[in-house]
């Protein structure tokens, strides 16, 4: 392995987890903000309404900017019938085969992501609420984490080949 | 290529590629996109990223992270354990009480966990080491716990049954009412087959010693009792703000979180370290659910653009004739056998959309046809092999518990929620009463 996959698996490891530990805290801010909102409706009879709107906003950053590090922490079940029989060199040998299916789908999800958000930029596309948030900031976000995911499948990628071929990175 | 076999060719591809043991949402996102690129060209380039817009506007997905991060705080606490040791001392006494005491265990943890995740890791991790010690059969009870926490998807608050609510646009309170009556029976048959088991075969349950018994003073078992009441009553403070329109689903989520959390607070076991485990726990599981949801949601969208759905109700209900009673049953056969493949989110995401129009084409209730779909998910979480619960046994059972005891455990099971399905079906009152009750006022 050449010291710039090494570096780069590092690097790539490094800012997820700490995008993800950052994006893992963003449910105590739905937390706060529904509870704003329904303290403000009972209390105060003053209904909010842009809470629902923000909630959802932060529910898909949440587990778009979250991935990466639920990725690391092996939290997306397989189908492990056969999968689970192998060795563990095996088992890293069919991943880096298969996760290139993975990366496909995440470059075609990138590429809509791009497009989307270029849209939203140029036209200042506005969501159809009464509140009417202009939606380019929450597609720059998903996007954003649709990158990261795909950094972090390249890194999983790195990592298999090395354990293939029995030297594992760190 | 006719659409038929377009979509045949897409389930099939989708099996092979899941075979391989790649994670289920890049394999189903993958064979949506690829396949919306290969019938449509560039045009469809957006379809997968468009299903992040779909998820963002299903916005009772959000109840997804506070439920999940519910059941965790109660796990992580330790407020469990002190629930467990409440079905201990009161049912220590019989013979197979204290699986039965764990069946308890279970029920009251469905009513505060929207997945089976954290009824897994209460039973696997506080249960279990205890039934084991106490000489109980060990598949017997690997059996209970991964046939109880099954139940949180079926008892109320269910995030499976929220997910369905969506997909079928019904109302996430009459498919939660009408899981309870179920459930509550499902948990009846399992103590009337542990009941029965430890009557005929005394040594798979033995009752305690009396010395430990001796050893539990009345004030105690009044002092645990109190420990029952609290998930009982947060579940009652979320379904009765829900019930009366007080807080949105969304909102009453919310609260059920904060009083767990206020819950481990008051009785000082809120420290870092649970909150960084629970708050953890959470993003993976949560992560987990929603990517396999957005990787779904591309695949059936592709599908649904080939017009799959209206050729297969003609195909079912004209050219082959079948009696309404028949495709049901085919139906819900068909659930069983995908889920042995395939994760039951992804199912849901799935089927659902082809089936729920022919339930109701076919004069069947959805809501009715919601509690059965959920029953299936929940043979699928323990059935090989690929069930959830399976997965978690594997990685949380102490070490005595081989991989053959864990599947030879469920089979019991497996009959007694195949017999509550039937049930179900033949008297459709089971689950519908609440519901009309509700509605009926």
């Amino acid at each position: 392995m050449s010291e710039a996959i090494r570096l780069y698996v590092r690097w790539v490891d490094t800012f997820n987890r700490w995008v993800g530990r950052f994006a893992m805290r963003l449910i105590f801010v739905m937390a706060a903000l529904m509870l704003y909102a329904i303290g403000s409706r009972l209390f105060f009879g003053a209904p909010v309404n842009w809470s629902m709107e923000m909630s959802q906003f932060l529910l898909v950053s949440y587990f778009l900017l979250g991935g990466p590090y639920s990725m690391q922490m092996g939290s997306h079940v397989r189908m492990d019938l056969f999968y689970s029989q192998l060795s563990a060199r095996r088992r890293a040998a069919t991943d880096v085969f298969t996760i290139l299916f993975v990366m496909f789908y995440l470059g075609v999800l990138l590429w809509g992501g791009i497009s989307s958000t270029e849209y939203a930029w140029s036209y200042n596309q506005k969501n159809y609420t009464s509140w009417a948030p202009p939606m380019w900031p929450v597609k720059a976000v998903m996007t954003f984490g649709i990158f990261l995911m795909l950094l972090q499948a390249i890194s999983a990628l790195f990592k298999d080949v090395a354990i293939a071929r029995g030297k594992p990175i760190e | 290529m006719s659409s038929e076999l377009i979509t045949l060719f897409m389930f099939t591809s989708m099996l092979l590629l899941m075979a391989t043991g790649q994670r289920v949402f890049g394999v189903i996102g993958f064979v949506g996109a690829a396949f919306g690129l290969w019938l449509w060209g560039q045009g469809s380039a957006e379809l997968p990223f468009n299903a992040t817009i779909q998820v963002m506007n299903w916005f009772p997905l959000i109840t997804v992270p506070f439920f999940v991060f519910m059941g965790y705080m109660l796990s992580e606490s330790g407020i469990a354990a002190n629930l467990y040791r409440m079905f201990h001392v009161w049912f220590g006494g019989l013979r197979g009480g204290l699986a039965i005491g764990t069946i308890g265990l279970m029920v009251l943890i469905a009513c505060m966990n929207g997945l089976s995740v954290a009824g897994m890791a209460i039973g696997a991790t506080v249960a279990l080491p205890q039934l084991l010690a106490h000489g109980y059969d060990k598949r017997m009870v690997t059996g209970v716990i991964q046939g109880g926490s099954s139940l949180g998807i079926l008892l109320p608050p269910s995030v499976v049954l929220v997910l369905y609510a969506m997909i079928a646009r019904q109302p996430v309170l009459q498919l939660w009412l009408a899981g309870i009556m179920p459930g509550l029976l499902m948990a009846a048959l399992f103590t009337i087959y542990i009941w029965w088991r430890c009557r005929r075969n005394p040594e798979m349950g033995p009752a305690l010693p009396p010395e430990e018994l001796a050893a539990i003073t009345r004030s105690e078992k009044l002092r645990l009792l109190s420990a029952g009441l609290l998930p009982l009553g947060i579940f009652g403070a979320i379904m009765s703000l829900f019930m009366t329109g007080v807080t949105s689903l969304v909102e009453s989520s919310v609260i059920g979180a904060l009083l767990a959390t206020l819950a481990a607070l008051f009785t000082g076991r809120l420290n870092s370290k649970v909150l960084e485990e629970t708050t953890r726990n959470t993003l993976g599981v949560s992560c987990m659910f929603l990517w396999i949801i957005l990787g779904a949601l591309c695949f059936s969208s592709v599908y649904d653009g080939l017009g799959a759905v209206r050729a297969i109700e003609a195909l079912l209900l004209n050219t082959w004739d079948l009696s309404p009673w028949t495709i049901l049953i085919m139906m819900m056969a068909s659930f069983v056998v995908l889920g042995i493949f395939l994760d039951d989110t992804a199912m849901l995401v799935i089927v659902a959309p082809l089936y729920i129009p022919l339930v109701r084409s076919l004069g069947f209730d959805p809501i009715w046809f919601g509690v059965l779909y959920t029953i299936t998910c929940q043979i699928a979480y323990i059935t090989p092999p690929f069930g959830y619960n399976l997965f978690l046994m594997r990685a949380m059972a102490p070490p005595e518990i081989s991989l053959s005891d864990i599947y030879s455990s469920i089979w019991p099971f497996f009959f007694l929620m195949i017999a509550t399905m039937v049930l179900i079906m033949v008297f459709p009152q089971i689950a519908l009463w609440l519901p009309q009750l509700y509605t009926g006022r």
